[in-house]
Order: structure tokens, then C-alpha cells, then sequence
């Protein structure tokens, strides 16, 4: 979003701000017609559209803890977005970021509560790491069998995150059950405190870990020849095979990274917002890395304000619930429809009269065949 | 400017919907609505310099006009009761926990008066505490939580707000606080019941039950009643029992596995199918009532009401009664008399209904005695949680 | 793809050495079936049956996504296509109270939302990836969002039994005593093999799949027939959502594809984009389930959790041990653009 500035100072500043304004019209105009679609609904179905959208505002931005909530539920999104948008980049669908922050939230989990002692300073970067490594390692395995097996990673990634709702089950009310007596449901033991994130303010620790981690792929992508290559193989393999580079090794690397994203998303939810690893609360983060990755074109800057928009319609959901009795899954038709809009910018561009831009057309499913 | 046009004209729709509802609200949501409309029209024809200001001008009336329609009763005044109830990770209407703790919320708020009794589901399992903080801050005075997945975030916000009494379903409390009651139930009791029942009723020599996952105790102890209480009547019997293997976010909610488990459990010989795991084990007890000649027994609730598609074979079900519990603490806690620490709740076989005749009476006799048995404790049903 | 290559053997000997490790499992299949039959016939029977039952949304899930990858468009809003027919088709029992009626009325709404897809896929030209997206996101909210508890059903599909056929012993009660999207679903894995490969409609199909520009070029109607094909496609998956809530169940919860749609995409491409061999996954995938149930009925001191990995853990296997690298259409994921 931009910042209205000076109205004199025009020229320069003018272009500047059209240039912004193409960039953000057509999300701008989806969002609001996909509201407006929204509206109708809760129309027909009795309720009353500005109450509900008014208090999904309040709960979203209404106060600082609002707020702080709304970066929160952005968070995870922001990881497994950009996990998705990654691998994408490569020509890989990755529909097993799930399984991925799974198995990154129950080892960082794991590093939290079973190591005493260590600084804090240590003690948290370090269950991050390794929790980003348990989904790298994760990650890995569907790029690995694909390049030496051929078995498809849509297939590979599907099945791995069923295995990963056992295995996190499985250890949760198993070897890693907390064992404190007052406990008789499926959890790990509590973090130590030296493995928490802090909160600076409203602003979890996480939230500016998750824009860092947008620039780092950004920068990856863009300024690497790693990158280069990623892109070259997700654009057309043989002929990237044919310039040399060495395809089956770009391919593990880019899902070893895409599960890195998914994996540290997992941990920072893990060190940042639920302390333990329990089954069921970490659901559908990894699938929602889909819907945020697509919403943000799959690039990495795009994934943020994606990821807050969708953060923004969880964190206000209860709020719009409690104040005017609307059910929560209106914000999932809501977000239906902006994908949709903002998909389908030839509509949207017809309607506010923008030319066609000439910025390259995501062809997200090339990778497809394998 | 078509195009411009067909925006605006949307808009106002959206403005005319708003209005026709309107009542308390109506001069600010017409208001809110030019403005957005203009807000539209500028963004469209200009750059977007105004767009953010506009924009939050126009969100700031709609605020206002949201909390003006809220806030109708003061919960926080003395002597208004209002009572608010967050729901586990679900719906509202459930057939299930959530629906009888609502029922009893409801029902509670009717018996004392309540001027306000309102509900959140919740949709995140990391918004138990948001959830609850919502009613707590509006100064509601009896908060229900439900589930045990809750129970952290309800003892935690009990330590918060002393003056809020808090029923927590299914949360055995292992620490005493004044304002937290931990709804409990014997599930192996009301299990066991339905063992005994369900091993009197049985020919084939085999008798299944159909679960929701094991990592949620009260399922795992409806079960393990289930088995010593059939195995009680008939030691030889086959007991064929299996867990959804999913994770917590699909085991309640796959009829479709609670079905063909359940057909799978018939083909080889199982003629009374214990259907327990929410939408999961109704899929169960509605296959089971497919088949002639056979019995289901449902949980929680009296499914008899619940799942009428399930009335050919649902004999009875196995009970913890969630509804009439919440009743009796919410009005204690109006009385000044909120227990804190665990509050027992009661549970049962649900009535035979239609099938009344199909129970020989010796059954219904030994059903008598076994609940008076495990009441008075010389019947014990071998389950031992930890 | 099915050639048939012309060899210096006989037609049949030709056959048999090019299946030679299709025919072999099949051996070890059916004998491992007949061994199970006789050492307890009412468990293979039961095992079986579940298999058969499991498979069938996972079929029906996989046809439509394969008749739609065949002419070029990416289906990932299968799981979306199920739910939204599923839900639709308990409304139409519940108020209209004919079971056939509301099948029809359940494909019809599959069908609807591949008339969707297709607008989205081929006229927008947007990416199929978030078409399919929209699909499953819009089906989880208006299925959720309009859900109200309290509505009953008046019944469900109940099994047609076929005659003496299903007197047979193991294959009858097996085979020949199902309800009929149960039938169906087996009916449309040959129709479909059939008008894929062995009909003029398939074969252009298949060109537009594959190269879309020469199809084009030789006269075929790109636009219309992917339209055509992802609607009946989607029709398919209607059904796959119809059994649910028709045959399955006999009433609708939210969610309660949970995920079958997605593996239905998995079991496709373990097909290889055929019919005969997506039902072939679909199988494995309903007899793993079953076999999962049936080692918990067993008593196996495992828990509950590492048993119900194994699924997919053996499609994994299978997949990297057996099946190896497939390869989609062409085309399939592209937007077709006329020249000019």
C-alpha cells in the first residue's frame, strides 16, 4: 500500500505513483469486488454485510493486540507462500509444504524442551535451524525420488504429508508425550523459555523473520546463480540440462529449500505462538501456502501482502462472528473470489480501463509433466 | 466510464442491501456507503494518492457503525448475566460436543435470565485464547470452553480473570482454581454400559466398535468401557475395534470411513456396531442401519435425536451428558456456589426408544444392576488412563 | 500411451511378452486372493468389498481429472468439483427425496463447476493451477457457509444385487452385490478407456492434449473441446461426490471429502493418465485401506498411527520401485492462444 504524498509535487512523483497504482490496482479492485460478492451472500443469507465487514476490521486492525494478531496468523503464511512460491519457481508443485512445517514444528519442538541450559541467544536460533533442516531433510525426499526414480512429486508430497500427520501423532502421544503428570492429552512438554520468540512491541519476533526470509528469496532467486539455474530448469528442463547445468541436483536442491521455508515456518509457529508441538494446531498452514503463493503470483514480495490479507480475514473472523453472528467460512468464499479477480486480471483491467501489461503471464502448472 | 459506472452502481447495490436492513444503523451505514462509493469513484478516475486515506475513512464509519449495532447489552454491568461458550475446533452444530454444550449454554442462559448468550467457533486451535478474551473483556460472566484441547488457554485465562467463572467440557482440572470447573465424565462407565449391552444382544459371536482417534482420552476410554463391559457378559466374545488413522483434523469428520469400517466389520461377522467419533462414528451407526437384523449404539448424546437415519439400529446410546451438566454449574456459579476443581457429570445408556421390545427384560435387568455396580464401585471397568 | 507396435511375434505372443510384469502381478494378485479366500473366506470378502467401496470416489476423481488433463487442462479442484456435488446432492435428497434425481443433480453440479474451470481455463486463459484452487477454497466456504444441522436425508443407495451372478462364490458378493454409482464408476473406467483410445472423439482429444496448434490446424475446435471435456469430466467428478453423500453415507458433514480429491490427482498421475491403470491405483489405494482397518480388527499392537501410514508409504514404493517416471500430456497446464 502506498502513503498519500505531497499533492504539489507533481511530474516525478506523478509517474512514481501511477507505476504503484498499476501495481496495486487490480489486487485493490479484486478485493473489492470479491467484498462486494461477499456482501451479497451475507445479504441473502440475512445478515448484515457492513456489520460483518466492520467487525472483521476491528478484529483485524482494530487495536494493537488485533494487530499482533493479524502479523501472527500472516506468519506461517508468509513460509509456507514462499515454500510453494520456491518450488513453483523450479517447475515443482509442492503440495506437501504441510508435511513439511509438520515435521519442522514437532523437532523444533523437540530442540525446545529437551535441551536445558543454553542461552537463549543459541537456544532459539538453534531449534529454528534445525527445524528448518527437519523440513529441508522432508522436503528433500520427494525432489530426490523424482530425480532418480521419476516418481512424480505431486504424488510424493500428497502421500508425505499423510505420513507426516502420523508421525507428528505418533511422537506426540508417544516417545515425546509430555510426561508431567497433569497431562493426559497428545502434546510435547513446553518449550524452555530460552527457546521462545520474543514479541518487540505488537511485532512477533517470527513476522520479521518471515520478511526476511522474503528478501533472502527474493535475493536467492534473482542474485544467484543457484537461483539462475532454479529458474532455468523450472522454465524448461532439457534445455537447462543441455547448458549444463546439472539438473537432478537443482531439482533436490530447490525442494530441499522449499521444505527449509515450510520447515522454519513450522518452528517459529511452534517457538513463537504455541510453545509445544499439539496435534491439530497447525492445520492447514502448509495448504494454505498454496492459496498465498498463487494470491502473491508466486513471487517472493508478493507472497507478504498476500499473506497478511489472508491473515487479516483469520485474525478478524472471530470478531465478525462474536458481533454479527456470521460463520467464518464467508472469508473462505471471500478469498475464493480474489484469487479469482486477481487471476483473472482481463477483467479486472477491463473494468477500470487499464491496457494490458506486458509482465510476464505465470504459467505455474509447465512443470506439470515431470 | 462504463466501466466506472458499473462499479459505482455495484457499490450502491451493496448500499441499498445495508440500508434495507438497516434499523439503529441506518444513517451511518448510508454514509459509510457514499463514502466507499466515492472512495471508488476517485481511486478509479484519479491516481492513487487518496486511496489509503479514503479508504480508512471509510472503514472507520463502517466501524463505528458495527459497534453501535453491538453493543445493546452491558455484560459488564451488576446484575446482568450473560453467558458466552467457545467451541473446540468445529461447528456450533455438531451433533456432537459442541452442540450439547451450546444446548446447555442456552438452556442455562433461559433458566437465569441471561440477557446475552453467544457463541465463537472456533476455526484455529491457536485462537482458544483470542476467542476466549473476546467474551472476557465484554465482561461476560460465565465463559464455557469445550474440549479438552482448550483447557490450557481456559486455566490460563481463568488466572486473568478471577472475577469470570469458567466451565471447561472435558477439561480435567488437576489444580484447583475457584473460578475454573472442569466438566468431566467417566466415558469408560457409560462404555462399559454399552459393552454390556451390546454383548447381551449379540448372536454372531462378534461385536465392532468404529472410533475417532485414540489421541483424544474420552474416545479411548469410551472404548476401553466398551470392551471389558462386553467381555463381562460373554468372555469368548471377538471384539473387532479400530481407530481412524488420520490425524486430529480429519478423524472426527470422515463418515464416509466410519461407513465403509463399518461394512468391513459386518462382512465378517460383527452384529452390533459401537459408533463412536463424531461425524466419523455416524457414518457408522447410518451403514449399520443399512443392513437388516443388526444393532448400533451411538455416544454422546441420544442419537436417537441426533442421527434419525441411523433408527433401525440404533438401540441406544452411550451417554455423557454434557447438556444437563453445564446447566447445573452455570447455575451455581448465578448462586454463588461454583464448585472449582472437577465437577463429575452424569452418564448413561440412552433409551431403547422404538427398540424397547427387542431388549429381553433379563438385559435391562442386568443393565440395572451393572450401572448400580459401577455407581456404588464393586464393578470396575478396567480402565486406567495414563 | 497404448501402441501397438507391430513385432515380428505373433498378436498374442507380442501381448503377453509386453505385459509380461502386468500379467505377473496379476498371477500373484489373484492367487494371494484365492489363498486368503480359503484360509478365511469371510475376511477376504470383507476386505475386498471395502476395497472395491474405498476405490470408487477415488476413481471417479481420478477419471475426471484424466479426461481433463487428455485435452490439455489441469485439474486440481477436484476435491472442490466432489464436495460442492456432494453437498448439492444432499440438498436435492433432502428435498426432493428421489435418490436418482439427486445423482443427476449431483453431476450436474460437478459438471457446473467444470463448466467453471473451463471459463477460468480456457476463455480467461487463466492459470489452471488457481482455477482449481478457486474451485476447492469457493466449496469449502459456500458448503460450509450454507450447511445448516437438523436437515434428514430419506435414505441412501442401497446394493443392487445382479441375479445368480452374485451367488459366485468370493466374486459375487464382491462384485455383483453393489449400489449403483459403485456399478457406475466401474462402467465409466471402460467407457472412458474406450472413447480415450478407440474413438475418433478420443483421439482428438488426445491431439488437443498433446498439440493443441496442429489440432487446430487440421480443423479441430481447441476451445470446444477442452469445454466439452472438462464438463463431462467434471460431471464424473460429481458422481465421486454424489457417492458420498448417496451411497456412502446417506447425509453430508462439512469436509467430508477430506482430501479424496487430491489423492484422486495422485492416483491419476500413478496411472499414468489412463483409465485402466488409474483404476489400478485406485484398487491399491481402497485395498490398502482396507488392509489397514483389517490389521487394527486383528489386534495388532501397533499403534494406530504407524499403521495408518502404510498406505502411503506403499505408494511411495510402488511408485519409485515400479512405476517410475510418467509423463503428462503435452499441452495439459497450457492456455491455448489462436494465432493472430
Amino acid at each position: 500500500m502506498t502513503t498519500a504524498s505531497a499533492p504539489g509535487n507533481r511530474g516525478n512523483g506523478a509517474r512514481w505513483l501511477r507505476q504503484i497504482w498499476r501495481g496495486i490496482s487490480v489486487p485493490l479492485v479484486a478485493v473489492l469486488l470479491a467484498g462486494l460478492i461477499g456482501a451479497v451472500l451475507l445479504q441473502i443469507s440475512g445478515a448484515n454485510p457492513l456489520q460483518a465487514y466492520g467487525a472483521l476490521f476491528k478484529g483485524a486492525f482494530g487495536s494493537p493486540e488485533a494487530i499482533q494478531r493479524t502479523l501472527e496468523k500472516a506468519t506461517p503464511l508468509i513460509f509456507s507462500g514462499l515454500a510453494v512460491a520456491f518450488a513453483f519457481k523450479a517447475g515443482l508443485f509442492n503440495i506437501g509444504a504441510q508435511g513439511q512445517l509438520l515435521i519442522g514444528a514437532i523437532v523444533a519442538a523437540f530442540v525446545g524442551f529437551s535441551i536445558e541450559g543454553l542461552p537463549a541467544i543459541i537456544h532459539a536460533p538453534l531449534a529454528l535451524l534445525i527445524g528448518g533442516l527437519a523440513g529441508a531433510l522432508y522436503g528433500a525426499i520427494p525432489g530426490a525420488l523424482k530425480t532418480y526414480t521419476g516418481a512424480h512429486e505431486v504424488i510424493v508430497t500428497i502421500m508425505l504429508n499423510y505420513i507426516a500427520i502420523n508421525i507428528t501423532d505418533y511422537l506426540a502421544d508417544g516417545p515425546w508425550k509430555d510426561p508431567s503428570p497433569t497431562n493426559i492429552v497428545a502434546r510435547t512438554p513446553r518449550i524452555m523459555p530460552s527457546a521462545e520468540l520474543p514479541i518487540f512491541g505488537n511485532i512477533p519476533l517470527g513476522f520479521i523473520f518471515a520478511l526476511v526470509a522474503a528478501v533472502v528469496v527474493w535475493w536467492v532467486l534473482y542474485r544467484t546463480t543457484l537461483g539462475y539455474e532454479i529458474r532455468t530448469v523450472g522454465l524448461n528442463s532439457s534445455a537447462a540440462q543441455y547448458a549444463g547445468i546439472r539438473v537432478a541436483r537443482t531439482i533436490i536442491l530447490a525442494m530441499a529449500i522449499s521444505g527449509f521455508l515450510a520447515g522454519l515456518g513450522g518452528a517459529v509457529e511452534t517457538q513463537g505462538i504455541v510453545f509445544r508441538y499439539q496435534p491439530g494446531f497447525n492445520a492447514g498452514l502448509g495448504f494454505d501456502g498454496i492459496t498465498t503463493a498463487l494470491l502473491g503470483k508466486t513471487s517472493p514480495f508478493g507472497v507478504i501482502p498476500a499473506a497478511l490479507l489472508l491473515g487479516a480475514m483469520r485474525a478478524g473472523a472471530s470478531q465478525m462472528q462474536f458481533d454479527a453472528g456470521v460463520a467464518k467460512e464467508i472469508t473462505d468464499v471471500i478469498t475464493a473470489f480474489i484469487l479469482f479477480f486477481v487471476a483473472a486480471d482481463v477483467i479486472v483491467k477491463w473494468l477500470i480501463r487499464q491496457r494490458e501489461s506486458d509482465d510476464e503471464q505465470v504459467v505455474l502448472s509447465k512443470g506439470w509433466g515431470g | 466510464m462504463k466501466r466506472i459506472a458499473l462499479l459505482v452502481a455495484a457499490l450502491l447495490l451493496l448500499a441499498m442491501f445495508a440500508v434495507a436492513c438497516g434499523g439503529t444503523t441506518e444513517q451511518t451505514v448510508e454514509e459509510a456507503a457514499n463514502e466507499a462509493a466515492e472512495t471508488v469513484e476517485e481511486t478509479a478516475n484519479e491516481a492513487a494518492e487518496t486511496v489509503e486515506e479514503a479508504a480508512n475513512e471509510a472503514a472507520e464509519t463502517v466501524e463505528e457503525a458495527a459497534n453501535e449495532a453491538a453493543g445493546e447489552a452491558n455484560c459488564a454491568d451488576e446484575g446482568v448475566v450473560c453467558v458466552g461458550l467457545v467451541t473446540d475446533v468445529g461447528e456450533i452444530d455438531d451433533k456432537s460436543f459442541n452442540q450439547s454444550a451450546w444446548e446447555g449454554a442456552q438452556q442455562a442462559a433461559e433458566a437465569l435470565g441471561a440477557a446475552e448468550v453467544n457463541y465463537i467457533e472456533t476455526k484455529d486451535a491457536k485462537d482458544y485464547g483470542a476467542n476466549i478474551d473476546l467474551f472476557a473483556t465484554q465482561g461476560y460472566d460465565i465463559i464455557v470452553t469445550v474440549g479438552f484441547a482448550m483447557g490450557e488457554a481456559t486455566a490460563a485465562a481463568a488466572g486473568t480473570y478471577p472475577d469470570i467463572d469458567f466451565i471447561g467440557v472435558d477439561q480435567f482440572q488437576s489444580e484447583t482454581l475457584p473460578n475454573l470447573t472442569g466438566l468431566v465424565f467417566n466415558e469408560d462407565k457409560a462404555g462399559y454400559l454399552a459393552g454390556v449391552l451390546a454383548a447381551s444382544m449379540n448372536e454372531s459371536g462378534t461385536i465392532a466398535s468404529v472410533l475417532g482417534t485414540d489421541l483424544v482420552p474420552p474416545v479411548v476410554a469410551f472404548n476401553e468401557g466398551y470392551k471389558n463391559g462386553a467381555l463381562s457378559v460373554n468372555p469368548d466374545i471377538t471384539i473387532i475395534d479400530t481407530y481412524h488413522p488420520g490425524g486430529l483434523d480429519v478423524a472426527f469428520t470422515d463418515p464416509e470411513w466410519g461407513a465403509s469400517t463399518a461394512q468391513q466389520a459386518i462382512d465378517q461377522g460383527a452384529d452390533v456396531i459401537f459408533g463412536a467419533g463424531g461425524k466419523t462414528g455416524n457414518g457408522a451407526l447410518i451403514q449399520t442401519a443399512g443392513n437388516e437384523g443388526l444393532w448400533c449404539i451411538g455416544v454422546d448424546t441420544d442419537q436417537w435425536e441426533t442421527v434419525p437415519e441411523a433408527h433401525p439400529c440404533l438401540i441406544s446410546s452411550a451417554m455423557k451428558l454434557i447438556t444437563p451438566g453445564v446447566v447445573d454449574l452455570a447455575t451455581m456459579s448465578n448462586n454463588g456456589e461454583f464448585p472449582g476443581g472437577n465437577f463429575y457429570g452424569a452418564v448413561g445408556l440412552a433409551p431403547f426408544h422404538d427398540h424397547e421390545d427387542a431388549v429381553p427384560q433379563d438385559v435391562k435387568d442386568l443393565l440395572t444392576a451393572t450401572e448400580a455396580g459401577l455407581q456404588d464401585g464393586s464393578i470396575s471397568t478396567g480402565y486406567n488412563p495414563g | 500411451m497404448e501402441l501397438t507396435a507391430p513385432t515380428t511375434r505373433s498378436a498374442a505372443t507380442g501381448w503377453v511378452f509386453k505385459n509380461k510384469w502386468l500379467l505377473l502381478i496379476g498371477a500373484i494378485v489373484v492367487g494371494a486372493i484365492v489363498y486368503a479366500y480359503a484360509t478365511n473366506d469371510r475376511v477376504t470378502v470383507a476386505v475386498l468389498a471395502s476395497t472395491l467401496r474405498q476405490s470408487t470416489p477415488l476413481i471417479l476423481g481420478a477419471l475426471c481429472g484424466l479426461i481433463g488433463e487428455r485435452s490439455g487442462v489441469v485439474n486440481i479442484g477436484i476435491e472442490g468439483q466432489m464436495l460442492l456435488a456432494a453437498f448439492v446432492a444432499f440438498l436435492a435428497n433432502v428435498y426432493i427425496g428421489n435418490l436418482w434425481i439427486a445423482l443427476i443433480i449431483g453431476a450436474l453440479t460437478g459438471a457446473l463447476m467444470g463448466a467453471l474451470l473451463a471459463f477460468m481455463a480456457v476463455t480467461l486463459k487463466m492459470d489452471q493451477i488457481i482455477g482449481g484452487t478457486v474451485i476447492n477454497i469457493l466449496a469449502v466456504g459456500l458448503t460450509g457457509y450454507f450447511y445448516t444441522a437438523g436437515l434428514v436425508t430419506k435414505g441412501k443407495f442401497a446394493p443392487i444385487s445382479l441375479g445368480p451372478l452374485a451367488d459366485i462364490p468370493l466374486i459375487g458378493p464382491v462384485l455383483f452385490n453393489n449400489p449403483p454409482i459403485t456399478y457406475l464408476a466401474i462402467i465409466l473406467v471402460f467407457a472412458v478407456h474406450y472413447v480415450l483410445f478407440h474413438t475418433r472423439w478420443g483421439l482428438r482429444t488426445r491431439a488437443v492434449g498433446e498439440h493443441p496448434r496442429a489440432a487446430d490446424t487440421v480443423g479441430i475446435n481447441v476451445f470446444r473441446t477442452r469445454y466439452i471435456n472438462v464438463i463431462l469430466a467434471g460431471a464424473i467428478a460429481g458422481l465421486g461426490g454424489a457417492f458420498l453423500t448417496l451411497e456412502g453415507v446417506g447425509s453430508f458433514e462439512r469436509l467430508m471429502t477430506n482430501g479424496r480429491g487430491f489423492l484422486a490427482l495422485a492416483i491419476m498421475i500413478f496411472g499414468k493418465w489412463t483409465p485402466l491403470g488409474a483404476w489400478a491405483g485406485a484398487l491399491l489405494f481402497g485395498f490398502l485401506y482396507a488392509l489397514n482397518t483389517q490389521l487394527q480388527f486383528s489386534g495388532v499392537g501397533l499403534p494406530p498411527q504407524l499403521i495408518g501410514s502404510l498406505p502411503y508409504l506403499a505408494t511411495i514404493l510402488v511408485l519409485a520401485g515400479f512405476v517410475g517416471r510418467s509423463r503428462a500430456p503435452a499441452a495439459s497446464g497450457q492456455p491455448y492462444e489462436t494465432e493472430g
